[in-house]
């Protein structure tokens, strides 16, 4: 078995004589199993990207992408891990150069950065109320989420918001389960800071 | 959340921070392992950072889940996808095959 450029994974010749989807089963299986999720997958798309149409179009990519490498799929297994993991690869792939989003960090970069700094950090982040959170309204918490870098809005994304377990994440995202909740833990911290930075700035409630 | 000996003690400060919130998250994420799980519940009441930790967690996590707006699918971009796949003339087209493959033979 081997993962092709669109991070789906391949299987040989023999591993497919078991799989080949007839022209209706592909249909049913794309209806049946791929499309329920569609609602989920744009709003991923959407909050990679910042931008509809791109959104919209990263949307049309990856279910094309699904459909042409159904032979991949296993009916009846984890089918919104499957499609998110295209997502995402197609994500980093085709759009993530041209997204019109102003400022791109490198993860390795930031993570660097972090691992030296996550004392200092943690002293930042410690400030921030319980209440302010709760004070705070959707569009607020989206623009801090919004505010992260990729790598760490995605994982946020993935776990906050679309429920995925550890395990899950780390097979959309093709890193180890410890990796996952590391990079989990750091988005986090960062999101506090921006919470704490926007709930000082909005006038919220007195920091500590 | 280290452990100690007197539960009505409760901690001011907690030594081990850092990797304490990453079992909270855990716990929090529903991905704790069972030892993971059974030191949190036998801890967490005796560290008050642990505690305030734990309830700001929770309030972050429900705040993005149940605030943050989800974007849903425009009806334009599915059905233009169903048309670059002309899946729903296929699909009547493997219907009607499957449907004669099984009444005319």
């Amino acid at each position: 078995m081997e993962i092709n450029e669109d991070g789906i994974e391949e299987h040989s010749d023999q591993e497919l004589v078991k799989r080949i989807y007839s022209d209706t089963e592909k249909y049913q299986i794309f209806n049946k199993e791929f499309m329920p999720h569609i609602d989920a997958m744009y709003n991923f798309a959407y909050r990679l990207t910042n931008d509809e149409d791109d959104a919209n179009d990263l949307i049309q990519d990856t279910y094309l992408k699904a459909f042409r490498f159904i032979n991949s799929f296993q009916e009846g297994t984890n089918a919104k891990a499957w499609l998110f993991r295209i997502l995402k690869n197609s994500f980093i792939n085709d759009y993530r150069k041209k997204s019109k989003e102003p400022s791109k960090v490198d993860y390795q970069e930031v993570e660097t950065v972090y691992n030296s700094v996550e004392d200092a950090e943690f002293e930042s982040t410690t400030d921030l109320r319980l209440e302010s959170v709760q004070d705070m309204i959707g569009d607020e918490v989206a623009l801090a989420l919004n505010g992260l870098p990729i790598d760490f809005r995605t994982v946020i994304i993935l776990c906050d918001i679309e429920g995925f377990t550890y395990e899950e994440m780390a097979k959309i995202l093709d890193i180890p389960i410890g990796t996952v909740r590391s990079r989990l833990h750091r988005a986090r911290n960062l999101l506090k800071e921006k919470l704490r930075s926007y709930a000082k700035s909005m006038g919220y409630k007195e920091l500590r | 959340m280290t452990s100690s000996t007197n539960a009505e003690i409760k901690k001011e400060k907690c030594e081990n921070h850092q990797e304490c919130m990453k079992l909270i998250q855990a716990v929090l994420d529903g991905s704790a392992s069972a030892i993971e799980m059974e030191h949190f519940k036998n801890n967490i009441e005796q560290c008050t950072p642990c505690i305030e930790g734990f309830e700001l967690e929770k309030s972050i996590k429900d705040s993005l889940h149940n605030k943050v707006e989800k974007k849903c699918c425009p009806t334009s971009t599915i059905q233009q996808l169903k048309l670059k796949l002309g899946i729903t003339a296929l699909f009547i087209v493997g219907v009607l095959f499957e449907f004669n493959a099984v009444f005319c033979n």
